[in-house]
């Protein structure tokens, strides 16, 4: 029980208190690129669930049983070589076996490679501590706290696209067009994602 | 096909060259990181101990420690620097302690906790100078008790562990364990099962009495020294003869107090709050009462109850007239419900009948305090209702 | 000033294509790193050691490497450069290496880097390859400390780590924090937009054209994004 209680807090505080994009400031690019409509953001953040939860599967185990201690200065290439990888070997399967995902999903892959966010949450996973035990992740930890970063992208990306559309429609001055109301924007909802801060941890109090 | 092969080839010789190169630098920088590390642990460890020196760890996996110890440094002057993990409100309260070589703490602070207050990061301040024979007596944290508690454990067990590993032997049983231990060799034949013995009156040099729960005599704590007697209350043993003297007239008091309790199985109508009644020689009786106060009936997740009755002693007249009233024990909330401990408020009970009993002034903000303690005031008057139908 | 001169090439990351007002590019480590002058210092200079060495090491290796490796192979160049410059800082300046933290590792995936490989250092030769880095890097560096320099004081009430007297006690705390980057940051590319008359920051918007991921996926992305 008291596992599963804290496998519901890391992930409801990935998900909103440690929000990667809102208060991170990781996986900023497709943040603001790809959120400009609703149906390419909500893509875009199934994609990057997706990835983050089978990278960690699989940088988890390499760095803890292959890597170690010893060969830990390879941690950054060995990780992102495998992400390039997988996500190459992902639009595959998705082409050959699931074609109507494909079709959703497979566009957004290839960003995904250097998306920052995919990269940070497999190395963040090493050195994070668990709330409850105060010890490093475990395989089980690390896989909940990635599906939970995917999901706060995800909200992240589908709460913003909401936001852009209503700013295309109202009047700026001019230097404030495009990017800098984007940010501003994205300011505001990284401020009302402060509100979160505190309340996960005394849920199960 | 060879195109491919090509591709191949570049990449891996491309992984090679770079993995070499990493490699190489690693070879040299690790040393000196590693240099670094140790010197910013040393810099940690010098903030509970600012004499320090170097430290230099100590595998602790060579030694009988307590089991909160994590980790434990030596100093070049011979004290040492303890990482000790506790539970105080939360588990997980990391706290580093330093001693030096007399056994003397230098420094404590809470590395890590996920306490509520926050106060826990300078309470360790308060342990400097202080040793083994003292530490207990530091002030506690305001409304804190779980903090403090486990702080203080973490000290204790840091100061035995820097015993242990300067060569020395610590006594590492809890104070529960002591006591029984020290039962346990003052009278062997009780098999360790003990019992307080509620003192009506507080008995001349003895501080605590144990009662054997198969009847085969008394312990008798007097300044530390732990007594035996048989049931006629003859002491077992050699003591000096002062001594003798003080705990046979404990004895004796004792014993008194035994022929004139009242077998409270024979009423079944007897009210729950009264759990022993005497009848005294000059035809008074005198209760024990166990109150439901805040310990019982209270709580909540920061003042948790104790679990323990208030206990109550009451004398009153064959007529149904309180003559005194004396608390015993209390475990209420410190400063709040702990008032029902104070003279001023239990002497409000004197000369009180079952009519006006309930007429006394409140403790103020300890509504469950006070309404335990005069619900059981009341079951005396029922009690003694009882008693009198029979005798 | 000549437009391919090696002046040009060197100043051009400056100003006119400043890598984060201009092109909008490593977003992440700007918004992340600019709360106090010292990190985005830190973080600009290795970004730009990196940047170096990467666009000198591709612009050697550019004819060797075959197209369809080519992106594999610049990463594994540049992460092997930023896990040099990581072994490099713990060791020697291992305050700077707490500051950074996981953003250190995460230079192999900023997008100036990957950028400049893949837009400039495969087309030139060494010594502009090397002058381009070296003057994208500067230009990075500065526009991180441009925004630092309104974050830390405002924010923080500190100029590099060092009180300042009265802004100290009137802190305008949410500028250290995370909304406050997006804020100041966005505030900063209208600032650049109306200092150049609307010439510097041609892309204001998010394309394909500044996206070095555009080369994985041959654009798809962005065509279906602006199909939508």
């Amino acid at each position: 029980m008291d596992t599963f209680k804290s496998l519901i807090v890391i992930l409801l505080s990935s998900v909103f208190v440690n929000n990667y994009v809102l208060t991170r400031f990781l996986g900023i690019c497709p943040f603001l690129g790809v959120s400009k409509k609703l149906n390419s953001a909500t893509g875009m953040g199934i994609a990057v669930t997706f990835v983050m939860v089978l990278a960690t599967a699989v940088t988890w185990p390499i760095q803890n049983y292959i890597l170690g201690e010893e060969y830990s200065y390879l941690q950054t290439i060995v990780f992102i070589l495998v992400i390039a990888s997988l996500v190459q070997f992902i639009e595959m399967a998705l082409k050959k076996f699931i074609p109507s995902l494909h079709k959703a999903l497979g566009v957004y892959l290839p960003l995904i490679t250097t998306n920052c966010a995919v990269l940070g949450v497999t190395l963040n996973n090493l050195t994070e501590t668990s709330i409850t035990t105060g010890a490093n992740f475990t395989y089980i930890e690390s896989l909940v706290n990635s599906l939970g970063v995917g999901l706060g992208f995800l909200l992240a990306m589908v709460l913003f696209s909401g936001m852009r559309q209503k700013i295309q429609e109202s009047e700026i001055p001019e230097s404030f067009k495009g990017l800098p109301a984007t940010l501003i924007a994205a300011s505001f909802i990284s401020l009302a994602f402060f509100g979160f801060g505190g309340i996960v941890e005394n849920i199960f109090k | 096909m060879s195109k491919h092969i090509k591709s191949i080839a570049v990449l891996t010789v491309i992984c090679a060259v770079v993995s070499l190169l990493l490699a190489a630098t690693h070879h040299i920088t690790a040393p000196i990181i590693e240099q670094q590390e140790n010197a910013k642990t040393n810099e940690a460890l010098l903030v509970v101990y600012p004499d320090g020196g170097d430290f230099e760890q100590v595998d602790i996996s060579k030694y009988e420690l307590p089991s909160t110890i994590t980790e434990a440094f030596k100093s070049e002057n011979g004290g040492y620097a303890i990482k000790v993990t506790v539970s105080g409100y939360q588990p997980n309260m990391v706290i580093l302690c330093g001693i030096d070589k007399d056994g003397v703490v230098t420094g404590a602070t809470c590395i890590s906790s996920g306490e509520t207050l926050g106060k826990e990061k300078t309470y360790g301040e308060n342990f400097v100078g202080k040793s083994a024979k003292d530490y207990d007596s530091v002030d506690t944290i305001a409304n804190a008790t779980y903090t403090t508690q486990g702080y203080k454990n973490a000290i204790k067990d840091a100061l035995n562990a820097a015993v242990i590993l300067g060569g020395g032997t610590a006594d590492l049983r809890s104070e529960e364990e002591i006591l029984a231990d020290n039962l346990n060799t003052a009278l062997p034949q009780a098999n360790g099962e003990f019992e307080t013995v509620l003192l009506l009156e507080s008995l001349e040099n003895i501080d605590k009495v144990y009662t054997a729960l198969n009847k085969q005599g008394f312990v008798f704590v007097s300044s530390e020294n732990f007594v035996a007697t048989n049931t006629s209350g003859k002491v077992l043993g050699e003591t000096d003869a002062t001594l003798k003297e003080t705990v046979e007239n404990a004895a004796s008091k004792i014993l008194e107090w035994e022929k004139n309790k009242i077998d409270l199985t024979k009423f079944d109508t007897m009210p729950q709050a009264v759990k022993e009644a005497y009848k005294n020689s000059d035809g008074n009786f005198t209760f024990i009462l166990h109150g439901a106060g805040y310990g019982i009936n209270g709580g909540d997740k920061y003042h948790p109850a104790s679990g323990k009755p208030i206990v109550i002693k009451v004398v009153a007249s064959k007529s149904g007239k309180i003559i005194s009233c004396i608390t015993l024990e209390q475990s209420e909330t410190a400063n709040i419900g702990s008032a029902c401990g104070d003279e001023k408020f239990y002497s409000q009970f004197n000369g009180k009948t079952e009519n006006n009993y309930s007429q006394i002034d409140a403790i103020s903000g300890a509504t469950i305090t006070t309404n335990g303690y005069v619900t059981a005031i009341g079951d005396v008057f029922s009690a003694i209702k009882i008693l009198k139908g029979v005798s | 000033m000549k437009k391919n001169g090696s002046l040009y090439t060197l100043l051009k990351g400056l100003l006119l294509e400043n890598p984060v007002f201009v092109l909008v590019l490593g977003t992440c480590p700007t918004l992340a790193m600019t709360k106090d002058l010292i990190s985005a210092l830190g973080m600009g200079l290795a970004a730009t050691a990196v940047l170096i060495c990467s666009n000198i090491v591709i612009s050697i290796l550019g004819k060797f490497i075959p197209d369809s490796v080519r992106i594999p192979c610049y990463i594994v160049v540049i992460a092997g450069f930023v896990t040099l410059v990581q072994m490099l800082i713990h060791a020697y300046v291992p305050d700077v290496y707490e500051m950074l933290g996981v953003f250190l590792p995460l230079i192999t995936v900023n997008c100036i880097i990957l950028g400049r490989a893949e837009m400039f250092a495969a087309k030139n030769n060494v010594g502009k390859s090397a002058l381009d880095g070296l003057g994208m890097g500067l230009g990075f560096t500065l526009a991180l400390l441009s925004i630092a320099i309104i974050r830390e004081p405002f924010g923080a009430g500190t100029f590099a780590g060092m009180d300042i007297p009265f802004l100290k006690d009137h802190t305008i705390a949410f500028l250290a924090q995370a909304p406050g980057g997006f804020l100041v940051y966005g505030i900063m590319i209208a600032v650049v937009y109306k200092l150049t008359h609307g010439k510097a920051p041609y892309k204001k918007e998010f394309s394909c054209d500044n996206c070095p991921s555009a080369a994985l996926c041959n654009k798809s992305a962005c065509k279906a994004k602006e199909e939508n």
